[in-house]
């Protein structure tokens, strides 16, 4: 790497995995004597470290939630030279947008995993601070979750008022942790689009009149002349 | 007569011409609204897919069924035109597009969508653009070409409505975006009410036989006409007695067949049949003969519902084979250039920079051939097959533009070429054949336009896939363009075929 940069990678996992994280020092430094290698994750440094010719490695055991983190090997030799390795669960994407739906009718909230299966899905709403579990067999008239394929969850809303409206979560569940996207729900009633809709078709029929009336003129005026 | 027709010329002219203009906004509406919404339901589809469901496939039927009915629906729409006038089905084709997009806010499913946004707008585009295309050729007849560029110059226009749309979507969701669109389509009622039945002009040499019938018609008619007619000229004829144009008049409005007495009626059709003749000047003739053999004429020639005579015609297979090929050319390098771009490595930015050049160069070299046409320095198809050759030549070349300039230069040398030969088409046509007439040659070349439109962009795709290179579809595209103006060089020798014909 380069001096006085950082380096940074991440590295996804969903599953217990055996993992080796290596650095690696670019050839035209290795002319530094006296290198330091030291392996942290946080404050904390890590052994157990091996070594060959220009590269220094650890080897991770990731088990559980705890073990994921951040991983960093600093070199020290006439400079200092770090780099990250981020260890994660698979991000989830929520929608940036909000979806826009009416009051009455039903809105479908899609959250996808990509490349990786999650073991479960769960749907939290926002209330207020709160966010609250959505149980669908509860609430079986109101909402229906729907695993519709292995990495993607539909979250069905009939009904909707006005109280629908706000922030809603996809987690889902890996082996080694959750992982969070966030949807947005704007519900309006139909009154919002109508009124523009109301104000355009007026403008139309006061057109209409208008040369309807023009040409009435136009034949009278040619009637008198 | 003569003082009083000279007057109503000179008074009939800048209450025409003014007219004409309106004709020409409408027609340019119609250019801006619905390439718009064939634009922009790209945008739609995304959102249909997400929150209505149902495959790609699927979803994109909706779009081919809207953009192909467009075309496929032109020849009922020529006949409906025929019987009811243009203002009329133009309004019903405004009436069914603003239905259409109102009804799609309630779809659930996409069949539902793929009637009521497919079929109904579909129907309605083919009404909106068949009426307006029509009564521009006839009333802009000395300036066609140009009128006829500037209405077309409304699809350059149509860039503005994607962002408007997402806008839209984003802040009401797709179904308030269908339910506002349906309120702006309704905007097309008032501008359809601009296409006002003009009257034809009146034959210099009045036939004197007709007058006392005429005159006595145009008496008791006045009323109910007096919201059909462009008054200047009925009035002014009145005390002088040119009696045809009354008639001629009531030709036109079919609708005002409320008019008192049978006898109108026979009036009617006798002038009706006399009308759908070749030109007006033969019409006093005709009119003469009509109201000597009044009865006769009534039985003899019935109106024909789909008038398939264009079908036997060759001057309408010179036409339709140069259309067909003109307009594949015309699409096949639209949808690749882009994609061209993006295997020669430049991004996508700088592609979308290559579309918006082209649309604007088109836009104005439309203007501009319009313009040139209407000086009549030569035949007005003569141009046409010009851009063709050259729009052809400059596709052949186009597999050699490997870098940003060289493309760029290809585009706007196709987009002048393309421009120039699009706002051509209407007029060439008109030349062939005449305004008479126009309805059903219009109708049945739009349906053979359809079939290349329907049939493109899979052609295209097909293309691709088989060689694995874009280039190929712009060597087909340019085989076409050069094909296409083969069929002119028939139509000297097809127009005497005609006369012979008919003389015979």
């Amino acid at each position: 790497g380069v001096s006085g940069t950082s380096i940074e990678k991440n590295i996804t996992l969903d599953s217990a995995a055996r993992i080796e994280l290596s650095c690696r020092l670019d050839h035209k430094y290795s002319h530094w004597k006296n290198l330091q290698v030291t392996w942290k994750r946080g404050n904390e440094t890590i052994r157990h470290i091996s070594k060959t010719e220009n590269s220094w490695s650890i080897q991770l055991r990731i088990l559980d939630n705890s073990s994921l983190g951040s991983y960093s090997c600093t070199l020290k030799g006439e400079e200092e030279i770090s780099a990250m390795f981020h260890l994660q669960v698979p991000k989830i994407e929520g929608k940036e947008k909000p979806i826009v739906s009416y009051e009455g009718d039903t809105a479908v909230m899609i959250c996808k995993s990509f490349g990786y299966t999650p073991i479960a899905w769960t749907w939290y709403m926002t209330n207020g601070s709160e966010q609250i579990a959505i149980n669908d067999s509860l609430l079986a008239d109101k909402y229906s979750i729907n695993r519709v394929s292995a990495n993607v969850t539909h979250l069905k809303i009939l009904k909707l008022t006005k109280e629908d409206d706000g922030v809603y979560w996809c987690e889902a569940a890996f082996e080694l942790g959750k992982s969070r996207g966030k949807l947005k729900l704007k519900v309006l009633s139909f009154m919002v689009p109508l009124k523009p809709f109301l104000a355009i078709v007026a403008e139309a029929v006061i057109l209409v009149i208008l040369v309807f009336l023009y040409e009435i003129y136009s034949k009278r005026k040619e009637k008198c002349a | 007569s003569f003082p009083g027709q000279r007057k109503e010329d000179k008074l009939e002219a800048p209450a025409a011409r003014g007219w004409a203009w309106g004709v020409v906004f409408h027609f340019f509406l119609v250019n801006v609204l619905v390439m718009g919404m064939l634009k922009t339901f790209g945008i739609f589809f995304v959102a249909f897919q997400e929150e209505v469901g149902g495959s790609s496939e699927q979803v994109s039927w909706i779009g081919s069924i809207m953009s192909s009915l467009r075309f496929l629906g032109a020849p009922l729409v020529a006949v409906v035109c025929e019987k009811l006038g243009e203002r009329p089905t133009s309004i019903i084709g405004a009436g069914l597009v603003g239905g259409g997009c109102l009804l799609s806010t309630q779809a659930t499913s996409v069949p539902f969508l793929c009637v009521s946004m497919g079929l109904l707008l579909g129907l309605g585009f083919a009404c909106l653009y068949q009426a307006a295309a029509v009564m521009t050729a006839k009333r802009c007849r000395t300036r066609l070409a140009f009128s006829n560029a500037i209405a077309r110059s409304g699809m350059g226009l149509t860039f503005l409505m994607a962002p408007f749309t997402q806008l839209l979507i984003d802040f009401y969701g797709w179904q308030g975006t269908l339910l506002i669109f349906g309120g702006i389509m309704l905007n097309l009622v008032p501008s359809s009410m601009l296409l006002r039945p003009s009257s034809p002009r009146p034959p210099q040499h009045s036939s004197v036989e007709n007058q006392d019938h005429g005159s006595s018609m145009a008496k008791e008619d006045s009323e109910p006409l007096d919201k059909c007619l462009d008054g200047t000229t009925h009035r002014e004829i009145q005390p002088h007695g040119v009696q045809d144009l009354p008639i001629m008049e009531r030709v036109m409005i079919p609708h005002s067949r409320d008019v008192s007495g049978p006898v109108n009626t026979l009036d009617l059709e006798g002038s009706e049949k006399s009308l759908m003749g070749s030109c007006s000047a033969e019409t006093t003739t005709e009119v003469k003969r009509s109201y000597k053999s009044l009865p006769a004429t009534e039985k003899e020639n019935p109106q024909p519902l789909l008038d398939f005579s264009p079908l036997k015609d060759p001057v309408f297979g010179i036409f339709t084979w140069s259309f067909l090929f003109s307009h594949l050319a015309y699409f096949v390098p639209m949808f690749h250039l882009v994609a061209r771009a993006r295997t020669l490595g430049i991004s996508s930015m700088d592609a979308s920079y290559l579309i918006a050049v082209a649309g604007i160069t088109e836009t104005v070299s439309q203007l501009l051939s319009g313009w040139v046409a209407d000086q009549n320095w030569t035949k007005k198809y003569h141009y046409h097959v010009t851009y063709l050759v050259l729009g052809g030549v400059t596709n052949l070349l186009c597999p050699l533009a490997t870098t940003f300039p060289l493309l760029m230069t290809y585009a706007v040398a196709f987009a002048v070429f393309c421009g120039g030969f699009m706002a051509l088409v209407l007029p060439v046509l008109v030349d062939l054949v005449g305004v008479q007439k126009l309805h059903s040659y219009l109708g049945f070349a739009a349906f053979f336009a359809g079939i290349a439109a329907v049939g493109g962009p899979p052609l295209a795709g097909w293309l691709y896939d088989y060689t694995q290179t874009y280039a190929c579809s712009f060597l087909f595209a340019g085989a076409c363009a050069l094909i296409s103006p083969l069929s002119f060089c028939f139509e000297p020798s097809a127009q005497k075929w005609k006369l012979k014909k008919a003389n015979l």
